[in-house]
């Protein structure tokens, strides 16, 4: 034990009653201490006899001390792994005013609309962004992860496939092309097994279809960066009255036709890279957008517009009785906690950002991915796909790749390497210096840009998005901090007559 | 963030300022989820002294720290349960026992699960009907899965029978999981398993100060006996998870594992004692609350002693001639305070749980406009107001109700809007806008921004 211990112990910020209002309560409880009150109300049966062992307890001071010491224990390097997770940039008026404001993240979820129609409304700003970026009529508040929210629409498929077939005679086959995040897979074997459904993997180009078959879930650009085309392949899907989800890069549909342009009944996706830090793996708000047909069939929590005692419009909650605490058993989903927080930094992004914003980011990312695959490919690397969004896989034998991996890990340097390849992302952090320095590594000199795209002339997006007034309003920080101010207070933009 | 969210079953408790802000920190912020285990030696020790904290605070031996939410937590630990059947040439095991008055999500997790929801009744003290269990416990003693229990119970309330009622499942061959809504009671004082339980949940942004966000994020890792630990689920891209563990039940390894630091914090700054008393000042919170209230609103359910847990139901049904639960709960934004749960777990009550971090003055306030609106009540009872044109049928009170010229209603602007004399010492907010019809939203179904033209109309 200290000599001198420093009088300010966090257990006393954190606890309320002091000890003159502990002895009024008691008081007023008509108990002598708090340990009989304790014996009152927990049966002796279950009492703990000892005491926790837990390490003593440290100020706030000593705590930040010896966590900034733990925290260099993490190495920061340029990361250029991607698979769903993405370096962003948090716009710092968004960063000190949502993500760090306790206005936003001490707040409960907006049962109570009368007093949360600012959320709301920011929650309904991230419904309309997805459903323009995606091209879906209908998007809920968000979902956990990318993986579960393919998992939803895996279930949602199924019940609404086979909503009148006889038990055991259901289609239970659901097809996930082998370019599918690995992760999204992992988690859809979990979900499929104790509902008996049965998961198919392969090429989507060979995949037959069968009268098992219920759904599909394809990845959009897949995995290895690559953008397909993948409308026959959907046509096709359609004829045999399956259900196709699409998982979408959402900055990619800045650029890329959207999965709703070309018949996905579900896209989902993870909306990180709209300005949420990745955090070793979250937390991150997905998305899931469907089809009309879908909308009181849609997993997890949805803002919509109604109208208060006065006629005015309001916001809240809609199809609650769709939710786990209505119908239990019964219920669409054990979807209860969503990701509330971060989607509205994802929808502050977009409002930030506007739609020229996000297109100028998506398109960087895209010039940058180019003019890097062009000057590896010039250095005689063998790059996999000719059409791609914002990563470059090079092709190359096990043997280099472990040099490779061992040169970049030394400078500090992260890509994705699998047995056949590797993967270099590109996302709005990355610098002209870092391509340069990319580069270097596979023994390219400079790095230029190319004219041409390389998103095929059929998959380039030519609808608009984000046209919405609240997403062409809040361009400079003044405007920016206030609307944010204003949704904190309560206000909602779209309520106020 | 004004003044005390008082939601039964949420523990709405402190999110301090210390624990929040190095999840900003680009150490920790900036890391992918998939780098070289090498380069992340921090996240390691980190996860690794929260599991052990976690383990230590459950009495359990294994955690992950995987599941994103609390129902992802219970649909993990039903996973490894039925995992665990299945190990034991026993998958037919099935059968998930449900009380009635657990939460919604326990029997949707369930049903995830592949299993068959039975539900067992509660007694009219709102415990569970320790016979109705055995006889359901007996009834499909061949296919028992699992009971899913929740302790204290929904109802605020340490059941003296836990240790029985959990005994009799494992006398079946069943798993006794428990939903760790409540753990804010136990903490230092039971656990988990002491009680019987084999697994459980915790719900990080409830005990372990992990911020709500206005619905998210949450984590809600697991923890389990020896018996259970080589389920823990793996994942793909990382070494974590049981022997026999099942696939991922998250897209993350370690799920939103840059708010692990804020459940981190909190248990490093309080110590083993400091989470104790967190436990000991919730219970004394509630059971303050429950007797200031006592005399005015009936207070359903308290153990054998008559004290509550760290929570309690306030029954409204008794005035339902004259107000409903809604009423109140809308009337509370006029006193300044958001509502209690409305309605859960029964129909027409709400119930409160201050949590240990809100002072004495605090919960007086509480309290005070929970005593006043008791006595609007009885305004209308008397006959001073009518059933369809008083406070409660009319709140919340907008500014701009408020401030308009006209004014309609039979009591004063100040007796809408200021009540009471706090709400004019700083502690006002206002509801932006009035009673929201819930229906009309639902057969119109609007959920993206209304286009232009529409604000035009309005």
């Amino acid at each position: 034990m200290s000599h001198f211990p420093h009088p300010d112990r966090f257990v006393n910020r954190h606890i309320g009653p002091n000890k003159h209002d502990l002895q009024e309560m008691l008081n007023f409880l008509n108990v002598k201490s708090l340990d009989e009150l304790i014996y009152q109300t927990v049966p002796d049966t279950i009492r703990l006899d000892k005491p926790l062992n837990l390490p003593p307890a440290q100020s706030e001071y000593e705590y930040l001390a010896e966590l900034k010491a733990t925290a260099q224990l993490n190495r920061l390097v340029r990361s250029y792994i991607g698979m769903g997770y993405h370096g962003t940039i948090t716009p710092s008026v968004i960063l000190r005013n949502v993500f760090q404001n306790p206005g936003w993240y001490t707040q409960y979820t907006p049962y109570q609309a009368e007093i949360a129609q600012g959320r709301l409304e920011s929650l309904l700003n991230f419904q309309t962004m997805v459903s323009d970026l995606t091209g879906l009529p209908i998007a809920n508040a968000s979902l956990l992860d990318e993986g579960t929210a393919a998992a939803e629409a895996m279930h949602m498929f199924f019940a609404e496939k086979n909503k009148r077939a006889k038990p055991g005679e259901e289609a239970n086959e659901f097809f996930v092309a082998d370019t599918v995040l690995p992760q999204t897979l992992d988690v859809l074997r979990t979900r499929a097994l104790p509902q008996n459904l049965q998961l198919v993997t392969g090429d989507w180009r060979e995949y037959v279809f069968s009268e098992k078959t219920f759904g599909v879930l394809l990845q959009y650009p897949d995995m290895h960066g690559a953008v397909e085309d993948y409308r026959a392949f959907v046509e096709k899907a359609k004829a045999h009255e399956v259900y196709v989800c699409v998982a979408a890069d959402i900055l990619s549909l800045a650029l890329l036709k959207p999965p709703g342009e070309w018949g996905a009944d579900v896209a989902v996706g993870n909306t990180q890279r709209f300005g949420v830090p990745m955090g070793f793996g979250g937390p991150h708000a997905a998305y899931f957008a469907t089809t009309e047909d879908f909308k009181r069939q849609i997993p997890g929590r949805i803002i919509g517009v109604s109208v208060d005692r006065h006629g005015n419009r309001a916001l809240r909650m809609a199809l609650q009785t769709r939710e786990q605490h209505i119908r239990r058993e019964k219920a669409t989903s054990n979807i209860c906690t969503a990701q509330a927080l971060l989607a509205n930094i994802a929808a502050m992004y977009a409002v930030y950002h506007g739609p020229a914003g996000i297109r100028g980011i998506a398109s960087r990312a895209h010039e940058m991915a180019k003019a890097l695959a062009a000057a590896l490919e010039n250095a005689g690397r063998k790059i996999a796909a000719k059409h791609f969004f914002d990563t470059v896989r090079v092709e190359m034998p096990a043997g280099e790749l472990a040099a490779l991996r061992q040169k970049a890990e030394d400078a500090g340097i992260n890509f994705f390497y699998d047995q056949t390849g590797v993967q270099i992302n590109v996302d709005e952090t990355v610098t002209e210096h870092d391509l340069a320095e990319i580069a270097g590594l596979f023994g390219a000199k400079s790095v230029a840009p190319v004219a041409t795209s390389a998103v095929p002339a059929p998959l380039q997006r030519d609808t608009e998005y984000l046209t919405h007034p609240v997403f062409n309003s809040y361009h400079t920080e003044s405007d920016m901090m206030r609307y944010i101010k204003r949704l904190e207070n309560g206000i909602c933009r779209s309520c106020t007559p | 963030m004004h003044s005390m969210i008082s939601l039964g079953s949420c523990t709405m408790k402190l999110n301090a300022a210390t624990q929040m802000i190095p999840v900003s920190w680009e150490s920790w912020a900036n890391i992918h989820p998939f780098a070289p285990a090498s380069q992340t030696g921090g996240y390691q020790k980190i996860i690794r002294e929260l599991e052990q904290y976690l383990c230590e605070i459950t009495g359990f031996e294994a955690c992950s720290l995987q599941p994103n939410s609390g129902a992802q937590g219970e649909y993990a630990g039903l996973m490894i349960i039925r995992a665990y059947h299945l190990a034991r040439n026993e998958g037919h095991r099935n059968v998930s026992l449900i009380p009635s008055s657990a939460h919604g999500t326990n029997p949707a997790s369930a049903v995830m699960a592949g299993m068959e929801v039975v539900v067992v009744a509660c007694d009219e003290r709102g415990n569970i009907d320790v016979a109705d269990l055995r006889a359901k416990a007996e009834q499909h003693a061949q296919n028992l899965s699992c009971l899913m229990v929740t302790y204290p119970s929904t109802h605020g309330v340490f059941e003296t029978s836990i240790k029985e009622i959990c005994k009799i499942i494992h006398q079946y061959g069943g798993k006794v999981y428990m939903d760790g809504a409540n753990m804010n009671a136990q903490v230092g004082l039971t656990s988990p398993a002491i009680i019987g339980a084999d697994v459980c949940h915790l719900n990080l942004h409830k005990t372990f100060a992990i911020p709500h966000g206005g619905g998210g994020p949450g984590m809600g890792p697991i923890c389990c006996n020896a018996s259970l630990a080589p389920y823990l689920p793996k994942h793909v891209f990382a070494e974590t998870g049981g022997a026999q563990g099942t696939n991922a039940v998250s897209a993350a390894p370690w799920g939103s594992a840059s708010i692990l630091l804020i459940s981190y914090a909190y248990i490093k700054m309080l110590g083993g004692a400091g989470v104790t008393d967190a436990t000991r000042y919730a219970i004394l919170n509630a059971n303050y609350i429950k007797a200031r209230l006592e005399g005015a609103y009936q207070i359903l359910y308290s153990g054998e002693n008559g004290r509550s847990a760290h929570e309690m139901i306030v029954d409204l049904r008794p005035f339902k001639a004259l107000v409903g639960a809604e009423d109140v709960a809308k009337r509370l934004m006029d006193y300044g305070f958001h509502a209690p749960t409305l309605s859960f777990p029964v129909a027409g009550t709400i119930m409160i749980e201050p949590t240990e971090s809100e002072s004495k003055a605090e919960l007086d306030r509480f309290c005070d406009a929970l005593l006043a609106i008791r006595q609007e009540i009885d305004e209308i009872a008397a006959g001073t107001y009518t059933h369809e044109d008083n406070v409660l049928h009319n709140a919340p009170h907008t500014i701009d109700v408020i401030s308009a010229d006209k004014w309609e209603y039979p009591y004063s602007r100040e007796k809408a809007a200021f009540p009471l004399p706090y709400l004019r010492q700083g502690w006002k907010f206002w509801a932006t806008v009035g009673r929201i019809d819930q229906a009309y939203g639902d057969r119109n179904l609007v959920c993206v921004c209304p286009p232009i033209e529409e604000y035009m109309h309005s």
